[in-house]
């Protein structure tokens, strides 16, 4: 008779997951228990049973190889053991491990920063859950630019490929315009965009409240979040009207239809009001040709299925359209960019509306960040070489009580990665703390926080960093450390430290980096902090200036201040200094060259505190309205006159006379060179701007002419700006610069001195020897600082010799580049630095050498 | 050791590996303890307990010999120890204290 079988499968798989160590007890009880339900039940459900028994038998204890009762140091307590020691080194040289981890963490830190970074960039936009079937139409255009890409595309564009194209789901084009915006007494200038009623279903923008389609109604703004705030405060702004006043005289009233949420981190575009494209089409003149205007950007969104390719179809015929009509600017030809790759590759094309960064920066930050943390790994590698050796005796211990080679390997290995897992919570700590909320402030258009796009990715990434800095950092050490004979060890022959040469190279390198990157720091710090403190040409203080717009404002203005009991003076002007002016181009002679020019009343040059070279200012008499000017010193040296009063020249048609030269002075920041500068009498219907002084009393002066704007103007923002405040924006973005410089300059620092700390207490910790013999035979304490230190100056030198000069060459270029104008380079920052390394340097060896100098001879000589 | 703590399966298979006697492996327990309580337990269980036990070091073991039932392998037998024997007895000594402090009064109730 055949016997019945249980099933082979489930016994393979008994098989395969028991630990052989049961395996024979429990197959001869499940097939004991399989024979007497197979004779007494059924052979089917016996090997339904059987199965199942196999399957509840799956477990741990029946999986897991590792009989504790067998093995006689089980790996787990041999880790554990292992750990306890690796705390227990920390806790002993609290200082070296500090040094050592922080170092390390600082590099991570950084690294960590620049992924969180780049992963930003690369990640931009794409919350848009439609964002892979939108795409922005972008144009070739001949005009006299250089680039011929332009995001800036023909009005008509949009709707034409919606009528035209089947795979065009929806479009809408971006159209910026700027208007001042009021609602009760806030009135404010504001940058805004039109766009079409597709907008919102096209991009993901949450909405706070009300609803997305309210731009189908022409007369509803949709308003972003911090406009909510600014406008309305703690107000709900739903359905509350505000008026705009656009820069073309057309005045509109808004109802607010929408608030959206702030902006995801992400998002490249982040525009303030978006109001219904329907009311641009009402602005613009009635015979205006679709393909000859150029809107800011026109973006589509295809059909489920269809590709971009589809789109080619049609642009040939749209080119010859376009060209038809005649207008300044020929479209070449179209192409479009996928949403999601506008911020990596929108960068090629001019006037982009969506952010778009260059990948220099990204690939810049990547190397300085992969760089920095090479260093930091070599520097770690040499201190946890150095550590070791104070336990050379602990790890020949372990190898007499049968330790192998693999063991004292993993031992180390682990020691490090708890060191490296320390070192990255640290880093991830200064990268969340320090470095992003300083990026932050330092870029305060880009909306950086921490965090990645996949929260996984960080996580992989911090993961990734800790197996590569353990190894790379722990690996030699290990390796190196565990090649130890314990004869040799225990005899105390052991040597620790040859002539590493590679290891000297890359020392001097990087002081080599730290000196050139001192040296620029304290040059650049230096001549920035003077600039800031530099003479602007004229009085700053006490002044105060308010855009009027036009004359009859002024006049209101001026009758409204003049009673006033701290007014000390007021001028007029059409252009003031400290406000934007443009550039205009002059010909004099054979030659042309750019100028600024203002037209100002009498009395103005004096109260501004121009200082006069030599001539007179300008005064109310007619001939000094009509023809008399003004102009600085630039103007002069530019014309190449000896004699400048009486000197005249030919502007707008009317023949000039210089009456006055004024010295030179910032009317812009001070990265731009001093161009020349002409100040005209001006006719009173050109006067826009309203100068005050007061010595004591610009507040209330302020206050007043504020109250009497609102009555004049109530839809115009008071725009008015109090002088030695004009060059703030220029101040708060070097202050940045030279912050960035300092934590440039310490992180480079800091690390150079780690390295030399590393190798120099492991060439004494090799020598401790040789020093006592040499004491026994009657060095001097400073002859033996001078061995223990004599080849670390030389590389020290060496790189200072070579790091110096190019620090300063590379920083004086950029100085050079960025301030026309700056004074003289001494040799203080040059001082200053050697100094700030050399100190650094003694605070760092000192300790070291002062183990040489101390060493007692009959200590260490004894073993022998 | 005093304060072993068994639990309740646990004393059941101690128990039942000790009126075996010499013949107690894994189907043997799992039969006796279904006659005498009526309990069915998975033969994994069993496994289990018993390693526990023996972990514990109340039970020791040993394979037995060959036979030709089973598919010709071995069983494990397990007998109780000196220390397994001593945490029985225990386990028995606090139980009937405890239920001698029972009041009387209680099975007049229950009744």
């Amino acid at each position: 008779m055949n016997k019945a079988r249980p099933p082979a499968w489930a016994e393979r798989f008994l098989r395969w997951y028991c630990n052989p160590f049961f395996l024979e007890e429990i197959e001869g009880d499940i097939y004991e228990l399989f024979d007497r339900r197979a004779r007494d039940q059924s052979v089917r459900r016996a090997r339904l049973k059987f199965i199942w028994d196999v399957i509840r038998f799956f477990r741990w204890s029946n999986i897991k190889r590792s009989n504790s009762k067998n093995a006689i140091m089980p790996k787990s307590s041999l880790f554990r053991n292992y750990l306890k020691l690796g705390i227990r080194n920390l806790r002993k040289y609290p200082v070296t491990s500090a040094i050592n981890i922080l170092g390390l963490a600082t590099a991570l830190g950084m690294a960590i920063t620049v992924y969180i970074f780049i992963d930003f960039q690369l990640h931009m936009n794409r919350f848009h859950t439609k964002g892979d079937r939108i795409h922005q139409v972008i144009n070739y255009v001949q005009n006299e630019s250089n680039n011929p890409l332009w995001s800036d595309t023909p009005f008509e564009l949009g709707p034409r490929l919606l009528q035209d194209h089947p795979a065009v789901e929806q479009f809408t084009r971006v159209e910026y315009t700027s208007a001042s915006v009021r609602y009760r007494d806030n009135v404010f200038e504001e940058s805004m965009v039109f766009v079409d009623a597709a907008f919102m279903k096209m991009f993901d923008f949450a909405v706070l409240a009300g609803s997305p389609s309210a731009l189908a109604n022409k007369n509803q703004v949709i308003i972003s979040y911090d406009m909510a705030k600014k406008y309305f405060g703690e107000e709900d702004p739903m359905a509350k009207e505000v008026i705009m006043s656009f820069g073309n005289g057309d005045t509109r009233t808004f109802e607010v239809g929408a608030v959206l949420e702030d902006y995801p981190y992400n998002s490249g575009m982040s525009f303030d009001f978006l109001l219904p494209m329907g009311n641009f089409i009402d602005q613009s003149p009635p015979n205006r040709n679709g393909w000859a205007y150029f809107t800011d950007a026109t973006f589509v969104l295809l059909h489920d299925g269809h590709t971009i390719d589809e789109l080619y179809s049609v642009y040939d015929a749209y080119v010859e359209e376009q060209q038809a009509v005649g207008p300044e600017w020929l479209v070449e030809r179209f192409t479009t960019i996928p949403l999601y790759d506008l911020s990596t590759k929108g960068y090629e094309m001019s006037s982009p509306v969506v952010l778009a960064v260059e990948p220099g920066g990204r690939i810049a930050l990547a190397l300085i960040a992969l760089f920095l943390l090479g260093m930091a790994c070599f520097n770690f590698m040499n201190i946890a070489v150095v550590g070791a050796a104070r336990r050379l005796r602990e790890i020949a211990l372990r190898k007499v009580m049968g330790g192998v080679r693999k063991e004292i390997i993993q031992q180390f290995m682990v020691e490090n990665l708890l060191l490296c897992t320390i070192a990255l919570l640290l880093g991830i700590l200064i990268s969340r703390y320090l470095l992003i909320p300083g990026f932050d402030v330092m870029v305060p258009e880009l909306d950086f926080e921490f965090r990645t796009f996949f929260p996984f990715d960080l996580a992989l990434f911090c993961i990734g960093l800790l197996c590569a800095t353990a190894f790379l950092s722990g690996a030699y050490p290990a390796l190196y450390i565990s090649r130890f004979q314990p004869v040799t060890i225990f005899k105390g022959s052991q040597k620790l430290g040859s002539k590493n040469t590679f290891a000297r190279v890359i020392l001097g390198f990087q002081f080599f980096l730290a000196f050139q990157t001192i040296v620029a720091g304290v040059v650049f710090t230096d001549i920035t902090y003077e600039m800031t403190k530099r003479d602007w040409g004229y009085e700053q203080h006490n002044t105060l200036s308010i855009y009027v717009q036009n004359s009859a404002n002024y006049e209101l203005m001026r009758n409204a201040v003049m009673d006033q009991p701290h007014l000390e003076s007021f001028a007029g002007a059409s252009a003031h200094v400290g406000t934007f002016l443009p550039r205009e181009f002059f010909e004099y002679l054979d030659h042309e060259f750019a100028l600024r020019r203002a037209g100002v009343t009498s009395g103005y040059l004096e109260m501004m505190g121009f200082q006069l070279v030599e001539g007179r200012f300008l005064t109310d008499q007619a001939m000094d309205r009509k023809s008399s000017v003004v102009v600085n010193e630039a103007f002069v040296r530019t014309m190449g006159w000896d004699e400048s009063i009486n000197q005249t020249f030919v502007m707008d048609s009317i023949s000039r006379t210089v009456v006055g030269v004024v010295k030179n002075f910032h009317y812009d920041n001070f990265y731009a060179r001093i161009e020349p500068f002409v100040f005209t009498g001006v006719e009173d219907k050109d006067i826009c701007f309203m100068v005050v002084r007061s010595q004591d009393g610009l507040t209330s002066l302020d206050q007043h002419l504020r109250n009497t704007w609102f009555d004049i103007a109530p839809n115009e923002p008071y725009d008015r700006n109090y002088q030695e405040d004009t060059f703030n924006y220029y101040f708060r973005s070097t202050r940045a610069d030279m912050v960035l410089m300092l934590i440039v300059t310490a992180m480079a620092l800091f690390l150079a001195c780690l390295g030399l700390y590393g190798l120099i207490s492991m060439s004494i910790q090799g020598k401790l020897k040789e020093f006592g013999v040499r004491k026994v035979l009657g060095a001097t304490p400073q002859g033996i600082t001078r061995i223990a230190g004599k080849q670390y100056v030389w590389i020290v030198g060496i790189a200072f010799l070579l790091g110096a000069p190019l620090g300063a060459y590379l920083i004086i270029m950029m100085v050079d580049e960025l301030y026309p104008v700056h004074k003289p380079i001494t040799a203080g920052p040059f001082l200053l630095s050697i100094s700030v390394i050399l100190l650094t340097m003694i605070i760092t060896v000192v300790g070291q050498v002062r183990r040489a100098v101390k060493v007692n001879p009959a200590s260490i000589l004894r073993s022998e | 050791m005093r304060g072993i703590h068994l639990g309740e399966l646990e004393e059941l298979v101690l128990l039942t590996v000790g009126s075996l006697y010499d013949e107690a492996y894994g189907v043997a327990i799992i039969d006796e303890l279904k006659e005498q309580t009526g309990r069915e337990l998975n033969i994994s269980a069993a496994h289990a307990v018993l390693r526990r036990l023996q972990e514990k070091q109340l039970l020791e073991s040993r394979m037995g010999g060959a036979t030709n039932e089973r598919g010709g392998r071995r069983k494990r037998l397990f007998t109780l120890t000196k220390l397994g024997k001593e945490a029985l007895d225990d386990s028995m000594l606090i139980r009937n204290k405890l239920y001698k402090r029972i009041p009387k009064l209680t099975f007049n109730f229950s009744t």
